[in-house]
């Protein structure tokens, strides 16, 4: 792993096109500024792994695990 | 035109171009840039997102407006420029299922929805109040998770 020390108004660049720029510290946290092609998505980690996980666990399903019922047997659920 | 994919689930597939979904991005974790949907049991609201690449890779999904009382999308402008579509409303909607022995324990992913818009996909995050990774498809809320 590459290891830099920055400043804040300092810039890592990756690549060609990805710009990293630490727009503040303070105390344990740092808020960092990136710019990259639109086409490139970028995740907080811990979003990331989970949404891995979730998309791996609906991929471990087999054939006949779905559920019987569908959407017309469904009571009414709220999503907040 | 269509092809051909032994599918590891439910055997050969015949699926045509028209059908083919390109997920530019892929899924997160999983990857993958091409997959269809497919309906086994129409009516039921359950589809399959079967990977063209890997025959054993598939998803199922179901659209959560379908299931979800209230479901609402706020996705950033990134994201809405990289799916493209003027009116996300017009766009098909799908959310992961992840199976569970008790049917009634079955969740839906609120939180990573999978946006389709003229053949293309893209997996996104759904920021909206109750969006959550773990939702009951039947009724509730399930154990919030990092999101």
């Amino acid at each position: 792993m590459l290891i830099l020390t920055r400043r804040a108004g300092e810039r890592v660049v990756i690549g060609e096109d990805v710009l990293v720029t630490v727009m503040e510290v303070s105390g344990q946290t740092v808020r960092l500024g990136i710019a990259a092609p639109q086409g490139l998505p970028i995740y907080r980690e811990e979003i990331w792994l989970a949404v891995k996980e979730e998309n791996r666990a609906a991929a471990a399903a087999a054939a006949d695990a779905l559920p019987a019922g569908g959407a017309a047997d469904a009571p009414p659920a709220e999503s907040a | 035109m269509s092809l051909t994919v032994d599918s590891s689930r439910f055997g050969a597939l015949e699926i045509h171009d028209a059908d083919a979904i390109e997920f530019p991005l892929g899924l997160i974790g999983l990857g993958g840039l091409h997959y269809a949907l497919l309906d086994r049991n129409p009516g039921s609201g359950f589809r399959w997102l079967h990977s063209l690449e890997d025959p054993g890779l598939a998803l199922p999904v179901v659209d959560p407006r379908e299931f979800i009382a209230g479901f609402a999308l706020a996705l950033s402008t990134e994201d809405r420029e990289r799916i493209g579509a003027p009116d996300l409303s017009a766009a098909q909607v799908y959310v992961t299922v992840r199976t569970a022995p008790d049917p009634a324990d079955t969740l839906v992913n609120l939180r990573a929805p999978l946006i389709v818009w003229e053949g293309r996909g893209h997996q996104v995050l759904n920021t909206a109040p109750g969006a959550e990774l773990r939702v009951l498809l039947f009724g509730g809320v399930a154990g919030a998770q990092a999101g």
